[in-house]
C-alpha cells in the first residue's frame, strides 16, 4: 500500500538505497546464473537500471501528486530509451545483458516468505472464496485479451 | 540509523532469499507439454513456493514473523528494478506501443469482464454483499485502498476484496502464469493480445504472465514485453480511477438487478 504522507527524508531515502541494491545484487547473481551473460558483461546494465529506479523514486518523493513511484521509474526508463533519447542505443544496448526475469525473482522470493503470514487467512476462505477469486482474475484476463483482439485486428496490427 | 541496524538484522534471511534464488534459477525455465500446447514454469514461482515453505517449515526459525516485516518492505522496493528495465523495454518498442494505443487503452476496459462473470457466480454461491468487494475489479492494492476508504475493512464489501486480496497475493502470480500459457496454446487469441492482458494485475503477475509468452513466441519477444509492460503502466495508473467511476457503480447496478435472483434463498458467512 502507497503511504498517505509524502515527504522526503534522508534517513528514509538512504533506507530505500540500500534495500534497492541489496536485492539487485541477488537478481544480479541470478541474472548471471540464468542466463549467459557474465558478471562483467551485466554490470553497466545492471547500475544504468538503479540508475533509473533512483530517478524515479527520487520524483515520487519530491512530486506531490499521490502516483506510486513505480509509474515514475518506468516512465523515466522509458523516456530514456526512447529511440529519441541521445542515450536509447547504450541503454538498449547494456540493459540487454540484464534478463527481465531474473530482476523478479528476488521479490517473489520475499513474497513468498511474506505469504506465510497469510497463510492461516487463506485457509480460512473456503472453496467458495477461491473459486469466486479464480473466476476475477479469469474474467479480467479473458475480458482484457478479447477486447485486445477485437482492437488489435480492427487496426489491422495482427 | 536504527534502519539500518534493522536492514542488516535481516541477514539471514537475505542470505535465504539469495539462496533461493541461485537453486531457482539454476533449475531455470521449465516446459510441461500438453496435448498440442504447453504450460510453463519459471525460477519466480520456484523462488515464491521455496519462500513459503522455508516460512511454514518450523525448523526454518529465522524466517519468522518479525522478518516478514522486512519482507514486505523489500517487496515494495525492490521490484523497482525489475519496473526500470520494463520501462527501458517499452520505450525501446515505443513505436509498436503507440501504434497499439487504441488497443492497449480500450483493453483496460476488459476488466468489466470480471464483473460479468464472477458477479452472478458470486451470488450463486451465496455471497451478498461481499460480492460487491470481490468482483467489482481484480483486488489488487489501490482497489483494496479504494473500498476501504468507502465502506471500511471491516465491511462486507470490505471482507470480500480482502478474500479476493489474499487468494490473489498467494495463488494470483501462478495462476496467471498458468493462465497465459493455457490461452496461447489452446485458444485462437493472438500472442499480442494476450500480451495486453498479462498487464492486468500487479508487476510480478506481469512477469509470471508474459514471459512464457515470450518463450513460446521469440520472435515477438520485443512486442510481447512492450505491450504487457505499457498494460501494466496504464493498469497502476488508472486503476482506481476505472473502479470509481465504472467498476464499483456498474457491480453496485448489476447487484440490485441480480442479487433478488440469483441470491434467493441462499446466505454463506464469510465473518
Amino acid at each position: 500500500m502507497e503511504k498517505a504522507k509524502k515527504g522526503l527524508t534522508l534517513d528514509t531515502f538512504l533506507e530505500y538505497c540500500l534495500i534497492m541494491l541489496l536485492i539487485t545484487a541477488i537478481a544480479y547473481i541470478g541474472n548471471w546464473i540464468y542466463s549467459d551473460f557474465g558478471l562483467m558483461e551485466s554490470l553497466p546494465g545492471i547500475l544504468i537500471l538503479l540508475a533509473i529506479a533512483f530517478v524515479g523514486y527520487t520524483l515520487s518523493e519530491l512530486i506531490p501528486f499521490n502516483i506510486p513511484s513505480v509509474v515514475y521509474i518506468s516512465i523515466v526508463g522509458l523516456l530514456v530509451a526512447m529511440p529519441v533519447s541521445p542515450l536509447s542505443e547504450a541503454v538498449v544496448a547494456y540493459t540487454g545483458k540484464v534478463e527481465m526475469l531474473p530482476l523478479a525473482t528476488p521479490v517473489l522470493a520475499f513474497a513468498g516468505v511474506s505469504m506465510g503470514k497469510s497463510w492461516a487467512e487463506f485457509k480460512k476462505i473456503g472453496w467458495r472464496g477461491i473459486l469466486v477469486a479464480a473466476l476475477v482474475m479469469i474474467g479480467t484476463f479473458v475480458g482484457s485479451a478479447v477486447v485486445a483482439q477485437v482492437i488489435l485486428s480492427m487496426t489491422g496490427i495482427i | 540509523m536504527n534502519k539500518f541496524k534493522e536492514i542488516f538484522s535481516s541477514w539471514k534471511l537475505l542470505i535465504t532469499v539469495l539462496v533461493i534464488v541461485m537453486i531457482s534459477e539454476r533449475i531455470g525455465l521449465l516446459k510441461i507439454p500438453i496435448g498440442s500446447g504447453s504450460i510453463m514454469f519459471l525460477p519466480l514461482l520456484y523462488a515464491m513456493a521455496l519462500g513459503l515453505i522455508l516460512y511454514l517449515a518450523k525448523p526454518v526459525k529465522w524466517v519468522n514473523k518479525e522478518q516478514t516485516s522486512m519482507a514486505d518492505k523489500f517487496i515494495v522496493i525492490g521490484i523497482s528494478v525489475f519496473i526500470a528495465k520494463v520501462g527501458v523495454q517499452s520505450g525501446a518498442a515505443i513505436e509498436a506501443v503507440i501504434k497499439a494505443g487504441p488497443a492497449l487503452i480500450l483493453q483496460e476496459l476488459g476488466n468489466l469482464g470480471t464483473i460479468l462473470i464472477a458477479l452472478p457466480f458470486a451470488l450463486l454461491l451465496g455471497f451478498k454483499r461481499e460480492a460487491v468487494g470481490m468482483t467489482h475489479s481484480i483486488a489488487r492494492e489501490p482497489n483494496v485502498g479504494f473500498i476501504a476508504s468507502k465502506y471500511g475493512l471491516d465491511s462486507a464489501e470490505g471482507r470480500g476484496v480482502m478474500i479476493i486480496y489474499i487468494v490473489g497475493t498467494l495463488i494470483g502470480t501462478i495462476f496467471m502464469g498458468v493462465m497465459s500459457s493455457v490461452l496461447a496454446s489452446f485458444t485462437p487469441l493472438h500472442p499480442f493480445a494476450i500480451a495486453m492482458a498479462t498487464g492486468v494485475g500487479s508487476g510480478s503477475m506481469m512477469a509470471a504472465a508474459s514471459a512464457p509468452l515470450v518463450s513460446m513466441f521469440p520472435d515477438m519477444a520485443t512486442e510481447i514485453t512492450a505491450y504487457a509492460a505499457t498494460s501494466n503502466l496504464l493498469s497502476t495508473a488508472d486503476g482506481i480511477y476505472m473502479t470509481m467511476f465504472i467498476g464499483l457503480p456498474l457491480c453496485n447496478f448489476l447487484y440490485r438487478k441480480l442479487e433478488p435472483v440469483l441470491g434467493k434463498n441462499r446466505k454463506v458467512k464469510t465473518n
